[in-house]
């Protein structure tokens, strides 16, 4: 078939068929680099913020950048996922719904060759995700351990309120607390129960252990949502001001609590520098960086009645970044 | 039917290699010591850490008025030449070395008096509250890389801890008097966005006695 084409006119095909081509290339590398933050929940003011603030980080770097919100849902997670790396999205700045079952959505983006940085929450993989960039609630929680302790003076019975129980931060949280406050043999802890990171549940769930146990010093719970169910609880049953309340994450209304007094700790969580450290980790991949630590820890502040002066809601003071 | 026969013969003969070759028998306790070698030993970490490395160059330290005249006078140079971390964020440690005087002794805390040019100067020494990560950052020997998982350098740190509460606090705590001169080593934990230098905790790593 081809023999019978005029040559020159073969020729000119092929001239317009590079030319075409090149020009299809050149648009397409004029277009920025597309980034996809895909977020756990947006029903949450703290992730809102994780995500609004990686993706201006990933705008202010010069690329496109679409929130994705997977309402705790791992098949919603998935279809973001398949969403993204069909639509030629170049790194992905993930907060997991789901240590254990985020795993095949972080493992389908590598075999696309889509970089993944996790922040906040972590995947139980260590060969998935390009870096983890996460809060050391462990260390976190050994100092909230030691306020505890030095509050209660050694003695006296309590009760942990832990986080949802299939997520890492709440084993983590519970551990680093744990791995100091058991030494002392004076702290009894009377209840340990799961509210899942609620505070209405946190409520309930106090006011239920406290029927049995009307008598404890002390609240120890995973989030800062918990720790103000909690005061609730207590104020309900006429024992605020008696039993002391420890939270964790920084929250606007915890920081507030331990303003008034009525909260007596949190630890202090960094959302913005997890965000725009991913994507500030995402602009190094795309210029060639492959080489980074696979799990980021990122330093956590305790806040007591001492120091609230330095600190408002999810540490944004601009000197504490 | 001989056909049959030889036929029905080699398919047992294959059933029995597949069966054969798809079950094997291992004892359990060699199952555990496999899995066990592949665990994490943070334990062991810790002590080749604490003996080989740190202590070799504990003498490096840097002097702790030094130290904290410099943080007073220009914070950005002493936290950039002395400082580390293995993760990102304001809290940074050194590590630091000293003498003075003991001045008072606590449930929780040792008082070290010393003169820094004319003044006497105060800090403590933790003798209760030996946690966290001051000492595993202080060095700066440690490179996160070395390890897969969050819970192994939290064990890490804990165990180096564990070591200076067993070794090295429990003689202090019994032949320390007031009044006694010390030599000191250990980390300091100083947060570069709210300095607070009223309060200086070191999470001791050497302590040495000179009676009077």
């Amino acid at each position: 078939m081809i023999k019978h084409f005029p040559q020159p006119f073969l020729l000119l095909l092929l001239s317009l068929l590079i030319v075409t081509s090149s020009c299809k290339n050149k648009a397409a590398s004029d277009q920025p680099r597309k980034i996809a933050v895909v977020v756990s929940t947006l029903n949450n003011p703290w992730f809102v913020f994780l995500a609004q603030k990686a993706s201006a980080k990933a705008k202010e770097l010069g690329y496109e950048a679409k929130i994705f919100d997977s309402q705790n849902n791992t098949a919603l997670e998935t279809e973001h996922f398949e969403n993204a790396i069909a639509s030629g999205y170049s790194a992905i700045l993930f907060n997991p719904t789901d240590a254990e079952g985020s795993v095949a959505n972080v493992m389908r983006a590598k075999a696309a060759k889509v970089p993944v940085f996790c922040m906040d929450r972590e995947v139980n993989t260590t060969d998935g995700a390009t870096s983890q960039i996460l809060s050391d609630s462990y260390s976190g929680c050994v100092a909230i351990g030691r306020y505890f302790v030095e509050k209660l003076n050694k003695q006296g019975k309590y009760v942990e309120l832990l986080g949802l129980v299939s997520d890492n931060n709440t084993w983590n949280r519970s551990k680093g607390f744990h791995s100091l406050v058991d030494n002392y043999p004076g702290l009894k802890m009377v209840a340990q129960q799961s509210a899942d990171f609620d505070r209405n549940k946190a409520m309930e769930v106090l006011e239920s252990i406290l029927q049995a146990n009307p008598d404890i010093d002390a609240v120890f719970c995973g989030n800062d949502a918990m720790a103000m169910g909690a005061y609730q609880a207590l104020v309900a049953a006429g024992k605020a001001g008696h039993v002391k309340v420890f939270g964790f994450d920084g929250a606007e209304d915890a920081v507030d609590a331990i303003k008034n007094g009525k909260v007596e700790a949190t630890a202090m969580q960094f959302p913005q520098v997890m965000a725009e450290t991913a994507a500030q980790y995402a602009d190094e991949y795309f210029k060639g960086k492959r080489e980074f630590p696979k799990k980021m820890p990122v330093a956590v502040e305790l806040v007591t009645q001492n120091n609230v002066g330095d600190y408002i809601a999810y540490g944004k003071k601009d000197e504490g970044k | 039917m001989q056909k049959k026969v030889i036929k029905y013969a080699l398919s047992i003969v294959a059933l029995i290699v597949v069966a054969y070759n798809s079950i094997y028998f291992k004892s359990l306790d060699e199952v555990k010591a496999a899995s066990a070698v592949k665990q994490f030993d943070a334990a062991s970490y810790a002590h080749h850490f604490f003996n080989k490395k740190l202590m070799p160059g504990i003498d490096k330290a840097v002097e702790i008025d030094a130290l904290l005249k410099l943080v007073q006078s220009d914070p950005s140079k002493a936290f950039l030449s002395y400082s580390h971390a293995l993760g990102i964020g304001n809290i940074r440690y050194f590590l630091v070395k000293g003498e003075g005087t003991i001045k008072a002794i606590g449930e929780n805390t040792t008082t070290i008096s010393y003169i820094s040019d004319t003044t006497q100067k105060q800090l403590e020494i933790a003798t209760e509250f030996v946690y966290g990560n001051a000492i595993r950052d202080a060095s700066g020997l440690i490179n996160i890389n070395e390890f897969n998982s969050t819970m192994d350098f939290n064990n890490v740190s804990a165990e180096i801890n564990k070591i200076v509460r067993s070794e090295v606090l429990p003689s202090f705590k019994a032949n320390g008097k007031v009044g006694d001169r010390i030599k000191f080593s250990g980390a300091i934990e100083l947060n570069q966005a709210h300095l607070n230098l009223d309060h200086i905790e070191v999470v001791p790593i050497t302590l040495k006695l000179e009676s009077k």
